[in-house]
């Protein structure tokens, strides 16, 4: 039987799920710079006491598209006479904000939860998901396990093979994983 | 090639998922119908391989950004639709779970690489594997690569002309297509190439691999 806390944080997930879809929705319906920047902030507060490392994160995710674009149109705009201020202006709040609106909903909703009203969507996200989750786990190991044998910065040489080491090793476990889920996943019926 | 949240009009993203919704459909039919409980494993781990090939990506100034992805793989081993369905589950998760594309811009990435990528793959594969398996496979890597490319180009290209202010500034994606096809699809026709080989790699390892576990 379904625990009162499970059902409560499923609700939240749902919830979440619906205000971050109107969220997105709506900041690409605004286009006044003051309104964006009074999203931005909202989103900033509202993140919580984690609302300094989302930022950080967020701005990770957004700046390498935003400087190469702000500066690529920059220059067009500075030799055509085109405007730029409002357009550079508008364009960065809104990309800003919608990758801060994305960081801390994936923080905040588990999206396994948000979906399970669908077994479809389950089974689906919980094959791919996994399986990122321990290319990225293995990825992080077998690149420590060569910082950690290499007494300098390890040459081309020495990184392919390890690469070429890596990548078997993840295609074995990415199958093992997979064959014990899809195994699991018939078990339960959802493979008929 | 992956359109960040924010460059396309609600207009672009809406057709975009008016279009798709009924493709993700079709393409979960035809996924339940054609998988079964030993081709399932193999499909998670090629989508987790185009994971990880997408992680490793640089931003262009024509609004995308340049990766490799697995598409013609995904393709070739698994046919257009489960690799549509594939890759948008890639490109969902990488949205929702760790913010990289959009979840405005989804419907076009998944329908430009995923759809386009992968049916132009498959085709390109299908007419010039009787002629030279090998060619076919790089082929098939570069249209996954080039298609797609040039697909977001156009969409990215449109965005002034769709969504403008009052002085006819643009609201969202600045450039136009004079600017956007070639930043964007001149660095992926080269990527192409790269793309082709993993492809042609990609699909002999799967053959090795599959008769070492006795498939």
């Amino acid at each position: 039987m379904e625990s009162r806390g499970w059902s409560r944080r499923r609700l939240g997930d749902r919830l979440g799920l619906v205000v971050y879809g109107g969220g997105v929705v709506g900041v690409t319906l605004v286009h006044d710079p003051v309104w964006l920047t009074a999203a931005g902030v909202g989103v900033w507060l509202g993140a919580g006491k984690e609302r300094g490392r989302l930022l950080r994160r967020a701005l990770r995710l957004a700046l390498p598209w935003l400087v190469v674009v702000s500066v690529g149109y920059g220059m067009v705009a500075f030799w055509s006479g085109l405007p730029v201020g409002e357009v550079l202006l508008r364009l960065n709040l809104r990309v800003g904000v919608l990758v801060l609106l994305t960081v801390v909903f994936a923080t905040r909703v588990s999206l396994l939860r948000a979906v399970d009203f669908s077994p479809t969507l389950v089974w689906l996200f919980t094959m791919v998901m996994s399986q990122m989750v321990l290319w990225q786990r293995l990825y992080e190991e077998f690149r420590l396990a060569l910082v950690s044998r290499s007494p300098g910065e390890p040459d081309l040489r020495t990184v392919l093979q390890a690469s070429a080491n890596a990548i078997a090793w993840f295609a074995d476990q990415a199958l093992a994983t997979a064959r014990n889920q899809a195994q699991a996943l018939r078990a339960r019926g959802l493979l008929e | 090639m992956h359109v960040p949240d924010g460059f396309l009009s609600p207009a672009t993203y809406m057709t975009a998922y008016g279009l798709a919704v009924p493709l993700w459909w079709v393409g979960v039919r035809r996924l339940r119908h054609e998988l079964d409980a030993e081709t399932l494993p193999w499909l998670a781990a090629v989508s987790a391989l185009c994971f990880v090939l997408m992680q490793w990506s640089i931003p262009l100034p024509g609004g995308s950004s340049v990766h490799l992805s697995g598409i013609g793989l995904l393709a070739v081993l698994f046919g257009p639709w489960v690799s549509f369905l594939a890759v948008s589950l890639v490109l969902a998760v990488q949205s929702l779970v760790l913010g990289v594309g959009g979840v405005t811009t989804l419907a076009v990435n998944a329908l430009a690489m995923g759809l386009i990528g992968s049916w132009m793959a498959f085709g390109g594969w299908r007419l010039l594997r009787r002629v030279h398996e090998p060619t076919a496979l790089v082929f098939a890597g570069w249209l996954a690569t080039v298609a797609p490319a040039a697909v977001v180009g156009v969409t990215l290209g449109v965005q002034p002309l769709v969504a403008q202010g009052e002085e006819g500034e643009p609201l969202f994606f600045p450039f136009d297509w004079e600017v956007t096809l070639p930043a964007v699809v001149v660095p992926h026709a080269l990527l192409g190439v790269v793309e082709g080989v993993v492809t042609w790699w990609g699909r002999s390892a799967w053959v090795r691999l599959r008769v070492r576990h006795g498939e």
